[in-house]
């Protein structure tokens, strides 16, 4: 099934939920009517983001996980795919979180690692820090 | 495996049928509990395993809910991995509550630790069994307590990380740890090490109930260190790191570090029994054996199967 959630951004202003238009009529979703300002990555930590990570991100998790569990070529690995499903264990898991870490030059807190169950998670989780690190930076 | 176990050929839960099913099992030898101070080990070796039917006669052991995530796993060695850890906690449960390994429910902790979900009347409830289970690619373990929370581990003497040692530890042992790695310069007996303090953080860990991120391993360390009596062998000691919080991590535990089936480390950690004064630096009395469950029981403590290495009486 295609992630759906890749192509949807739900964005709310500020000031009312989700809709901002007079006539009763709910803006379309991907709609800024109410600012001028481009999409400036630092408000969007005021609204509820919901997407996933890049297709790239989710792929270099998956070939840090199948190098990690030493997964064959027929292993049917997906965004999907649970880590522990797959056999990982827990030295497994800390090995994979520390390769992402070095990976993606990010790192990852105790109780967000036992958060990450699935590739997605992982790919999702990474995609957040690494937006983190750069607000940080700037 | 999947041949014989299609979805479609399983008994369904209760009823005549696989009334009929478990009583074609032979009974399990009944196992008298663990004293306060003792922790009982039962192991199993999946590579021993390979009849088909007996796996069979396991599945139906298994609640539905076990079943599937059992044959969700990926791959035939895999299930069998995950088939034989159900297999082995509910077989030997049954062994001290004697009743049905079918029947035992289970539940999570609300910091998801499995705990064993009484039923109104079951026996087995007073005293209370604390359980904990570990498994490896090549060999399964189920540790017993009676009263006192309980975590285990095993682990693959060989196994080999895809990072360094230095570079895992750095990441995850606490300082002492670190230094304490760092001091033996051969790389295969610093694996080794690591592997042994990995087990016990583990073991510790899984005792205190609250998962990874409830006791990171940064904030602990663990050392071997000789009792204040003066016993020829060393026990290991969890020492809480200064600046990490002491609410959750406590220090009232015992510990045991051996060798099993000469292939594995295998940690046990126990709450340590304070109402007997005096007694408090006795090392922990572990019996262990192994199981091919409804099949063979061998009782291995003091075999070449158990070899101490620290904390052990």
């Amino acid at each position: 099934m295609a992630n759906v959630s890749a192509t949807s951004i739900r964005l709310g202003s500020p000031f009312t939920p989700m809709s901002y238009t007079k006539a009763g009529r709910t803006s379309p979703i991907l709609s800024l009517g109410t600012t001028k300002a481009a999409f400036p990555s630092l408000r969007l930590s005021r609204f509820r983001v919901y997407c996933a990570a890049k297709p790239e991100t989710v792929k270099k998790v998956m070939e840090i996980v199948k190098k990690q569990l030493a997964l064959s070529d027929d292993v049917a690995l997906t965004p999907e795919s649970k880590l522990s499903v797959l056999g990982a264990d827990s030295l497994d898991t800390v090995e994979i979180v520390m390769g992402l870490e070095e990976e993606f030059g990010i790192s990852v807190e105790e109780d967000n690692s036992q958060n990450i169950t699935t590739v997605q998670e992982a790919a999702d989780l990474i995609e957040k820090l690494v937006q983190k690190k750069s607000e940080a930076a700037n | 495996m999947n041949q014989f176990i299609r979805r479609g050929m399983l008994p369904m839960q209760g009823g005549v049928l696989s009334h009929r099913l478990f009583a074609s099992l032979p009974p399990l030898t009944p196992s008298p509990l663990p004293s306060r101070r003792e922790a009982h080990l039962w192991y199993v070796v999946p590579d021993e395993l390979k009849d088909a039917s007996q796996l069979k006669k396991y599945m139906e052991l298994l609640s539905s809910c076990e079943r599937e995530r059992v044959l969700s796993m990926n791959g035939e060695r895999l299930q069998k991995g995950a088939l034989l850890s159900r297999a082995l906690v509910r077989t030997t449960l049954a062994r001290y509550c004697r009743v049905n390994p079918q029947s035992i429910k289970f539940k999570t902790s609300k910091f998801g630790k499995p705990e064993i979900m009484w039923q109104h009347g079951d026996q087995c409830n007073q005293p209370s069994l604390q359980f904990n289970v570990s498994h490896s690619s090549s060999l399964i373990a189920c540790g017993i307590t009676v009263d006192v929370p309980i975590g285990i581990d095993v682990e693959e003497k060989q196994r080999k990380t895809m990072s360094s040692i230095s570079s895992l530890a750095r990441r995850y042992f606490s300082p002492s740890e670190v230094e304490y790695l760092g001091s033996f310069s051969n790389t295969d007996a610093r694996q080794k090490e690591f592997i042994k303090l990995w087990t016990l953080k583990e073991a510790y860990v899984k005792a205190l109930g609250r998962g990874f991120s409830g006791a990171p391993f940064k904030d602990f360390t663990i050392r071997l260190e000789a009792t204040k009596a003066m016993q020829l062998a060393a026990v290991p000691r969890v020492h809480i790191e200064a600046d990490s919080d002491p609410e959750y991590l406590t220090d009232n535990w015992e510990f045991a570090l051996f060798e099993l089936s000469s292939s594995h480390y295998a940690a046990v950690c126990m709450e340590r029994d304070i109402s007997h004064s005096g007694r408090e630096n006795e090392p922990l009395r572990l019996k262990v054996w192994k199981t091919i469950p409804f099949v063979e029981d061998e009782f291995v403590s003091g075999t070449n199967a158990v070899k101490y290495i620290c904390g052990l009486s």
